[in-house]
């Protein structure tokens, strides 16, 4: 009989709970789906970096199991408010506690059973689409196979179980504590309004208010940790204060008979709105952090992928480039590997000179947005000692400046498939990297370079930005060309090769060539340039990546691949954390609506029409949903767009820096309608119930 | 005969053909201006279905009512709601109060649906409030004051509108003997002094004895009518208790 009751009570959860259903189902198919990544040894076996996008699966894993969990335990907690009289009822008619107890936890059992399952079923097809993006993102050919893995199915079942075990635990431990007057009570303590000091309580309202603009204010000026941990724990006061604040400033408003009360419907929207938000406060001040944090994850996995997308690309533009730090070397062990695996279609090997000057990598450090005042004395001219030590030291630019001859530069144009560019003995060049264009065309009125025989000046006829191997290998961020002749004064400084070969590069390329020396390997086992004297990397960060050996069609998918394990985890984030916080937000409603029904019946008995009464519930369920929405997206917005500011400035993705923030608010208000709608028809179609 | 109130042999059925269950049947009667109206019977009897047919929250099987010429079973359902706002106002055994309004709230919403200046709605509500004597009880919440007080307030809300007709479903069912003769000493007022026309539903007879003209229903049909005239209270009482006596079984087996 027991198992009878608890089969039907399920049935019951299920359809008024239909929303969280969905969520646990979509929750269980993305965890699946992701979790496979983990256990997906095609793609793994190819890259060193493998481990990366297992711990950042993982660390994501740790993050929506927590949150799931949280989720989880606030349903069954839920549900056990909205039904606690009938437990009492349950207990009036004999049954033991340990029964009621045990029913709850059985009939909550089969519903997460069930959307395990229906989650499973959806998490083999989602997987497949995860892993078809996954396979041309880094450019291999995927096979369909619809297979469940033993490994990913207990990960999955692992933590899911875990979430439920935890919140079923805490939920008997309530029961034991309960006696039948409290649960029949229990469904009326939510429904006192408690009205104190709200006086005071409306304070807080201004006072986030004030506390989130200065954090937009000052955000982008803080510099250490401290400080930013110490702004972000007043933030998350602040969330919560605000509600607290806002439910305060609206009864305050109401108490003092505002116009706009005596306005339609405006009286009993705002009352609504104020008893929910006080009575949701804390829940709300949670979903707002939740919606931030989504957000944020959204927002910089757009830019990673922007960045895959656009960037990546140029980054290699030769098939083969190869440095060394000797300047005479004749890369003859290189080019038999090269020849040994592939169809050369033209070598070319050549030397960067140096003046031992350091005026252009000054003018560098002094003029790039990305080092702003970092190098300049207070009255605006370069600090000399700065200057010195950090390229001594860091390794973004040569110690010297880099210069290359105009035959050596027109070959590698050539190369490239880019015209050629004559330039006459007394004339010189610059050829910058594509982000940095836009903000070195002045700088040949700042060079003093010597002609070749060392009298003269040379006037600079131009700078190009197309993409051209820098990195470290034509210069860190630069290249001056100069007449061939000019560098008979000068030093070689170091050697590069560049080759062309036909069709794609074999697999594994690269790694012959790392092979070569026994220099130390960085955690993708290539070799590292050593950063010193004449070894730079350029200035570009966040993404960075400098390597002696550059072997392109082994490159772009491996970048891609380190890249996909930071922008999967994060999207994985994003989603999961919207779907969960929307979902409190639409069975709070959903539930409730046995108690709006009522509301909702005595306005129409005051005559109210019912699409006026329709129109009501939108702009309830509006106003509701909006509330965390907006409040996150004010928060973070600034942090986002300050985040994504210098990730254009020093990655150089050609977009504006507001657009992941919008990318990402589109898409989730996205998930954010499907549900709206969702729960107005829901919430309707439970307000019209009895009447029709 | 008046035209105000006409209720002209409505019918409502529920179930479906092979079972039918007749809640009402056949019943007519008119309401006087100024009346206050009294149905009574046993539960089951069909008087709340006669209520909410009349309050148009529930739709005649068969039959018309008028409220002057307007035939409310030939209204549209917006149209029903409007004349609703207009015409009617409702007072229930479980109050109907919304909880999450102040006493004064719950009356200035049932004004500012209606359309209206700020001051005019004030000044109506302050009437209402001090008219009922809830004025101090304003500013607490449905959940903090008594039931006598919230069905004043219901009352005040019912009444705020100026309503053709007011209707009452057991408004004293949930209340305490005092409470309940307060509010009955309350529609006795309002029926004498602002010309209210009441109908109440009721099985009780203390409280239908305030009225000034009771109908018996039993099976969904009128088998009585009982008028006050000039008769005092407890007389009037005595009445309806030997009515009430009969309606245990059918009215010829009393004579």
């Amino acid at each position: 009989m027991l198992g009878k009751l608890a089969f039907r009570n399920m049935k019951r959860s299920a359809r008024d709970y239909l929303v969280y259903i969905l969520t646990m189902t979509v929750v269980t198919a993305l965890m699946y789906a992701f979790n496979s990544l983990i256990f997906q040894n095609d793609v793994n076996q190819y890259f060193e970096l493998e481990a990366i996008m297992e711990v950042m699966i993982g660390l994501a894993t740790f993050f929506i199991v927590l949150i799931v969990a949280w989720l989880i335990n606030y349903m069954v907690r839920f549900m056990l408010e909205k039904r606690s009289s009938e437990f009492g009822i349950y207990l009036l008619l004999g049954m033991k506690k340990r029964t009621v107890a045990r029913l709850y936890m059985r009939e909550n059992i089969l519903l997460g059973g069930i959307s395990f399952l229906m989650g499973l079923f959806l998490g083999v097809l989602l997987r497949q689409v995860l892993l078809a993006v996954m396979f041309s993102m880094v450019r291999m050919e995927y096979h369909l196979s619809i297979s469940l893995n033993r490994w990913t199915i207990l990960l999955t079942v692992l933590c899911y179980a875990g979430c439920y075990l935890l919140a079923l635990f805490r939920c008997k431990w309530k029961f034991k504590k309960m006696n039948i007057h409290d649960l029949m009570d229990e469904k009326r303590k939510n429904e006192e309004i408690r009205e104190k000091r709200e006086g005071f309580k409306r304070l807080f309202l201004p006072f986030s208010i004030l506390f989130i603009l200065t954090f937009w204010k000052v955000f982008s000026m803080l510099t250490n940790a401290g400080e930013i941990a110490l702004f972000l724990i007043g933030l998350v006061a602040t969330i919560y204060l605000f509600y607290i604040g806002l439910s305060a400033w609206i009864i305050c408003y109401v108490r003092k008979k505002g116009n706009r009360i005596y306005q339609g419907q405006n009286l009993f929207l705002l009352r609504q709105f104020a008893s929910k938000v006080r009575t949701m406060q804390f829940t709300m001040g949670t979903l707002t952090a939740l919606f931030t944090l989504a957000l944020m994850g959204a927002s910089i996995a757009l830019m990673f992928s922007d960045y895959e997308n656009t960037v990546l690309e140029e980054k290699f533009p030769f098939d083969i480039q190869i440095n060394s730090v000797d300047p005479e070397d004749d890369f003859a062990d290189e080019i038999g590997i090269i020849e040994e695996d592939t169809k050369i279609q033209k070598l070319y090997s050549y030397q960067i000179y140096t003046d031992n000057e350091n005026q252009v990598n000054s003018w560098m450090l002094t003029h790039l947005r990305a080092w702003g005042t970092m190098y300049q004395k207070k009255d605006g001219s370069p600090d000399e000692r700065k200057i010195e030590k950090m390229l001594e030291e860091e390794g973004v630019y040569c110690t010297y400046d880099t210069y290359m001859g105009v035959t050596a530069y027109n070959e590698l144009r050539s190369m490239l498939g880019y015209g050629r560019v004559e330039i006459n003995d007394g004339e010189y060049l610059v050829h910058i990297k594509p982000r940095l264009y836009e903000e070195v065309k002045e700088i040949g009125k700042a060079l003093k370079i010597a002609d070749a025989s060392g009298e003269g000046r040379l006037s600079c006829v131009g700078v190009y930005g197309e993409p051209f191997s820098q990195d470290g290998h034509n210069g860190g961020d630069y290249v001056v060309v100069v007449p061939d002749q000019v560098l008979e004064r000068m030093t070689p400084y170091y050697a590069e090769l560049a080759a062309d070969i036909e069709g794609e590069a074999p697999q594994g390329l690269n790694k012959k060539l790392d092979e070569l020396t026994s220099k130390e390997k960085d955690y993708a086992g290539h070799v590292r340039p050593n950063l010193q004297g004449n070894s730079c990397c350029g200035s570009d960060n966040i993404i960075t990546y400098a390597a002696v050996n550059m072997v392109r069609d082994n490159l772009i998918p491996e970048v891609k691949f380190m890249l996909a394990s930071l922008i999967i985890p994060l999207f994985y984030i994003g989603l999961v954390f919207v779907c969960v916080a929307v979902t409190v937000l639409s069975v709070q409603q959903l539930s409730d609506s046995a108690k709006y029904k009522f509301r909702y019946d005595v306005l129409a008995k005051l005559g109210l029409q019912r699409a006026q009464i329709h129109q009501m519930i939108r702009k309830q369920l509006g106003a509701y949903y909006l509330c965390p929405a907006v409040l996150a997206i004010i928060i973070s917005g600034k942090m986002i767009l300050s985040m994504s500011k210098a990730f254009v400035i020093m990655t150089g993705v050609p977009v504006a820096s507001a657009s992941f923030f919008i990318k990402s608010i589109v898409l989730f208000f996205g998930i954010y309608a499907v549900y709206y709608v969702v729960t107005y028809i829901g919430f309707v179609r439970n307000v019209d119930e009895k009447e029709c | 005969m008046s035209n105000y109130i006409r209720v002209c042999d409505v019918e409502k059925y529920y179930g479906n053909k092979s079972n039918v269950t007749k809640a009402v049947d056949r019943v007519s009667f008119c309401v006087e201006k100024g009346e206050f109206v009294g149905v009574m019977g046993a539960s089951g009897s069909g008087k709340t279905t006669l209520l909410n047919m009349l309050a148009t929250i529930d739709r005649a099987t068969a039959g018309h009512i008028y409220y002057a010429d307007t035939d409310i079973t030939e209204l549209k359902e917006d149209e029903l709601s409007e004349f609703r706002k207009k015409n009617l106002g409702f007072v229930f055994q479980e109050y109907n109060l919304l909880d999450t309004l102040t006493i004064e709230e719950n009356i200035v919403l049932a004004l500012t649906l209606q359309g209206g200046k700020k001051q005019q709605i004030q000044q109506e509500c302050e009437q209402i409030l001090r008219l009922l004597g809830i004025a101090d009880i304003r500013e607490k919440f449905p959940y903090q004051v008594s039931g006598g007080q919230k069905q004043r307030c219901a009352c005040a809300r019912a009444l705020v509108n100026h309503p053709k007709l007011l209707l009452a479903d057991e408004p004293t069912g949930a209340l305490d003997s005092r409470s309940a003769q307060t509010l009955l000493e309350t529609f006795t007022d309002l029926n004498r002094t602002m010309g209210a026309t009441i109908l109440m539903v009721t099985h009780d007879a203390f409280s239908s004895s305030y009225c000034s003209r009771i109908l018996f229903l039993k099976d969904g049909k009128i088998f009585y009518e009982l008028v006050r005239g000039e008769k005092t209270r407890k007389v009037f009482l005595q009445e309806i208790l030997d009515v009430l006596s009969l309606t245990g079984g059918e009215l010829s087996d009393a004579r």
